[in-house]
Order: structure tokens, then C-alpha cells, then sequence
């Protein structure tokens, strides 16, 4: 008793400790919201307006993150890079959750051949490096947002059926889903309200996740030139294009790429502070 | 009990029922045959693996790999679970438990659902103060009143109970057995109570049924059985229940 009694006192301490993830995370992950949300509606300067006296300035009062080759300020640029990199990454999280979703629920909850046909389906997309078949998608589509958000949304489907679909299998034989079935519950009814909030937190955790490896994917696109035009630059876009000052302008690959990282490391706290709370094994 | 016998809420005649496919394909219910009389509770005891599972199964219209008579005289009977934990779920609040089965049953009107819903947490002893609770907030012993409130709240009039009781502890078994004697009686429902606990079954059925291997070997008043047991099987199980006692 006393043993289990002090393990006990030992697990919730860990936990608490552990739950610095999550309050760091969320904090970040914020403050880089708020960050981008002014961006949406303000920005000091014009993204995209040169300023011939500004060329290469260092970063300064006037201009916080400094100035690029052309001048344009690279504050107002990160600003918009960074909300049309958001945009994106939750857009591509959208479909390919959602899909993932339902793929994963209804093979997980009815088995059977079409869920071995489905998910050998998905092994197959898996098996291929997502930004290679990516560029396959978008060399004969051609680039442009809805594009890179179509061609990576359909890649992250099957990462998300796989967790959904184990998680149904896990819960589709509970007495709680056969007492429902007896009471004459239906089916969606019983995959969507009565499963579906018992997997909230992996389903969460797996969507942090999805959210780092989206904003990554994008910027991976936009850096071998094949993301967004160059007219709504994103975070990638503008690492591409300040590859070539790296080390004479280093600030203006620097502040794009520390809010890319900033931007993925709290989503990643508040994941892995979601699985410690949820006891989820990562 | 024999002029009872003439509308049975369970009619069964030499039914059989396999488990699994093909090859694998194996025989679980072997000629069973019984009767269960409105207002009767039946027990039937085995130990696992000899096809009680799979007997209430049937009767629930579970298991559809069958032949033989099979007849059940009441709508959706119901099931309560041997693991309290399990059987509700851990995601939603006791109201929303209580609560859908009436939406399945289709009752559209939140307040008649909330009034039959206030009754039947009354019936099972609990209070409107467990409506908001999760399941993992209950105990052991308030989680298994939710779930026979939960089986009787569509009106069925059988219940099919798996080991109800056999989670629970001592005291706790006491009080939810005295409660499904009471709703019995209350509610005029037929019990189908699966153990191996032949003390529980002493204390709530009236008629208890044997089964091993998949039949049935004997069958008779549980005082009958329990004070002249036919079958060398009964004596077995009956022996083994009185060294533990």
C-alpha cells in the first residue's frame, strides 16, 4: 500500500512536470498565431515594395529583420510569408484529416476486404517519399497553392487512416459499442458520436504532427520552386530566395527560418504535452 | 411455474451455434433447449468456454451462425456487462448515457426523455447529482446501477444479464443483486443470468440450467439442484462454490 501509494505521488509529480510541454507550447505556439494573425491585417511595409535606399540594410529600428537585396523589408515579408505558410499547412491538415478520418473510421469499424484493399492502398502512397510523389502531382498539374494543398492534403491521408483506423479497432468490440448496437443505434451514429470522442486525444496529438510535417512539406515545395507563385511568398519560398545571400545577408534567411522553427517547435510541445497528459505512449 | 409455460418470453429448441469460419469453424451451442416464462429468472451456469456467452448471444441476436428454434417475445432485450467499466462509455456523461437509448428508441422530446431518464435513475438508486458525472468519476458498484438503468430504459422486458455482479465486491454484490430482485419484480422483467457463481444464482433465479460443452446437462428448481444434483458435472461445480464458501 505504501509502495503503490508513493508511486503514486511519483507518477502525478512527473506528470505535472511533464505537463511544461504543454503550457510552453501552447504559450508559443500563441504567441507565433498572434504573430501571424497581425500579419493577415498589418504589416509595417509593403512586402513586395522595393526600397532602393534600403538595399541590404542590416536589421534595425526602422526595419526590424532587416532588408533585402532589393530592399523590401523582411519583416513585412516573414509576416506574410508566414500566414500564407500557415494557411497552407492547415489546409493540407484539413484534407488530409478529414479524409483520413473517414477512411480510417469506417475500414477500422467494418474490416473486412475492402479495408485490406484500402489500406494496402495506403501502404502503397506511404512507401513513396511524400515530396517526391508531391512533385510528380505538381509537374503535371502545375504549381500554384491549390495545387501544393491538394497534392500534399491527399499524401497525408494515409498517416491519418492508419492512426484512425487502429484506434477503431481498438474501440469497435467494447461492451460500450455492443450494448449501443443492441439498443439499436446506428452505425454512423455509433462510429461518429459514440467512438469518435474516445480517440480526441490521439487523434489530436497525431494532428500536431500532421500540422509540423504540412508546414515542413510546404516549405521543402516552395524551396525547390515548386510551391506558391512568387507573388505570395511563403516561409520556403523565401529561404529559396535568399540562398544566395546567405552569408552576406544572413538575416534574411535567419528570421524566416527561426519562425518556421518556432512556429513547429510549439506545435510539437503541445503534442507531446498531449500525449504525456493522455498517458498516449509516443 | 408449468401453467407460466404457456407464452414463454425465450422459446428455444435444439438450437446449435458455431463460432468462426471454414476451417476454423467449431461447434459451441449443441441441442439447446429451454424456456423462459415472463416474469422468471433463469440461471445458467458454466464455467467459461462451456457456451453460456454464447447462449445469451443468441438470444440477444448476436450470434447468427445458428439452426434450430429460437424465439424471443419481447423488443430489444437488453444486455448488462460483467465489466462496469467497460460497458458505458468513457467519453460521455451519465445524462448522454441514459439518455440514448431513448434517442435510438426514437423519442424526440428532450423532456420526456429527461423525465423517463429521472425515473429510472430513481429506480437504480442513484441521483440527479450522477447525471453530470463521468463513468470514471463512479464507482464500481454506481457504474453498474447506470448500466441496468441504462438496459431497462427502452422497456425491454428481458434482460440478459453477464455476470452482473462477479466485479463487484461482497457487500456490493449483495446490493445490486437485491436491486435486480426488486426491478423484477417491480417492472415484471425476465432475467437471464449468466454465471459460474452458483451462490448469485441461488440468490436471484428460481430455475437454474447446467451447461458444459455446449448443452445443457441438467435443468430444474434451484433448490432441486442445488440439495440433489443429478448430473456428476453439478456435483463438481456445486462442490467447488461450497470449498470456497
Amino acid at each position: 500500500m505504501v509502495f503503490a501509494r508513493q508511486r503514486k505521488q511519483a507518477d502525478t509529480k512527473n506528470r505535472k512536470q511533464k505537463n511544461w510541454y504543454l503550457t510552453i507550447g501552447i504559450v508559443l505556439t500563441a504567441c507565433m498565431l498572434i504573430f501571424i494573425t497581425v500579419g493577415f491585417f498589418w504589416t509595417p511595409y509593403k512586402p513586395s515594395a522595393l526600397s532602393a535606399a534600403d538595399r541590404e540594410a542590416a536589421p534595425s529600428l526602422r526595419h526590424l529583420f532587416g532588408c533585402d537585396q532589393m530592399g523590401r523589408d523582411v519583416f513585412s515579408r516573414t509576416l506574410e510569408g508566414a500566414g500564407s505558410t500557415l494557411t497552407i499547412a492547415l489546409a493540407v491538415l484539413a484534407v488530409g484529416a478529414v479524409c483520413g478520418l473517414v477512411i480510417g473510421a469506417l475500414c477500422g469499424y467494418y474490416g473486412g476486404r475492402l479495408d485490406a484493399l484500402i489500406m494496402r492502398l495506403c501502404d502503397a502512397v506511404a512507401a513513396f517519399p511524400s515530396v517526391l510523389l508531391a512533385l510528380v502531382v505538381l509537374a503535371v498539374t502545375g504549381p500554384g497553392k491549390y495545387n501544393v494543398i491538394g497534392a500534399l492534403g491527399v499524401l497525408f491521408i494515409p498517416s491519418f487512416a492508419r492512426l484512425v483506423r487502429g484506434e477503431f479497432l481498438k474501440y469497435r468490440d467494447r461492451d460500450f459499442v455492443q450494448s449501443a448496437r443492441l439498443m439499436g443505434v446506428g452505425d454512423l451514429r455509433i462510429i461518429f458520436v459514440h467512438i469518435l470522442p474516445n480517440i480526441w486525444p490521439v487523434l489530436l496529438s497525431g494532428l500536431t504532427i500532421g500540422f509540423n510535417n504540412a508546414v515542413l512539406a510546404e516549405a521543402s515545395m516552395s524551396y525547390l520552386g515548386i510551391g506558391v507563385s512568387p507573388t505570395e511568398p511563403s516561409l520556403g519560398y523565401m529561404l529559396k530566395d535568399a540562398q544566395g545571400v546567405f552569408f552576406t545577408l544572413p538575416w534574411c534567411t535567419a528570421f524566416p527560418a527561426a519562425v518556421a522553427i518556432l512556429l513547429i517547435l510549439g506545435m510539437g510541445m503541445v503534442g507531446e504535452g498531449i500525449r504525456e497528459r493522455m498517458g498516449v505512449a509516443s | 411455474m408449468a401453467d407460466s409455460m404457456a407464452e414463454p418470453i425465450v422459446h428455444i429448441r435444439d438450437l446449435n451455434s458455431w463460432y468462426g469460419r471454414g476451417k476454423d469453424r467449431k461447434q459451441v451451442l449443441r441441442g439447446v433447449s429451454l424456456d423462459l416464462a415472463p416474469g422468471e429468472a433463469l440461471g445458467i451456469v458454466g464455467e467459461s468456454g462451456s457456451g453460456k456467452s454464447t447462449l445469451a448471444k443468441c438470444v440477444l441476436g448476436m450470434v447468427t451462425d445458428i439452426t434450430g428454434e429460437l424465439a424471443v417475445n419481447s423488443p430489444r432485450p437488453q444486455m448488462v456487462f460483467q465489466d462496469p467499466y467497460g460497458s458505458l462509455n468513457p467519453a460521455k456523461k451519465v445524462g448522454w448515457i441514459l439518455e440514448e437509448p431513448l434517442r435510438a428508441a426514437g423519442v424526440k422530446d428532450r423532456e420526456e426523455r429527461r423525465r423517463r431518464v429521472a425515473k429510472f435513475l430513481s429506480l437504480v438508486g442513484l441521483e440527479e447529482g450522477h447525471l453530470g458525472r463521468r463513468p470514471a468519476q463512479l464507482s464500481g458498484g454506481q457504474r453498474q446501477r447506470v448500466a441496468i438503468a441504462a438496459a431497462l430504459i427502452q422497456g425491454s422486458r428481458l434482460i440478459v444479464l453477464d455476470e452482473p455482479v462477479s466485479a463487484l465486491d461482497v457487500t456490493l454484490q449483495a446490493q445490486i443483486l437485491r436491486l435486480l430482485a426488486d426491478l423484477k419484480e417491480e417492472l415484471g422483467l425476465s432475467y437471464l443470468f449468466i454465471s459460474h457463481d452458483l451462490a448469485v444464482v441461488y440468490q436471484l433465479c428460481g430455475r437454474v440450467a447446467v451447461m458444459t460443452g455446449g448443452e445443457i446437462v441438467e435443468e430444474g428448481d434451484v433448490d432441486e439442484i442445488y440439495d440433489h444434483p443429478k448430473h456428476p458435472y453439478t456435483k463438481k461445480l456445486l462442490e467447488a462454490s461450497l470449498t470456497l464458501d
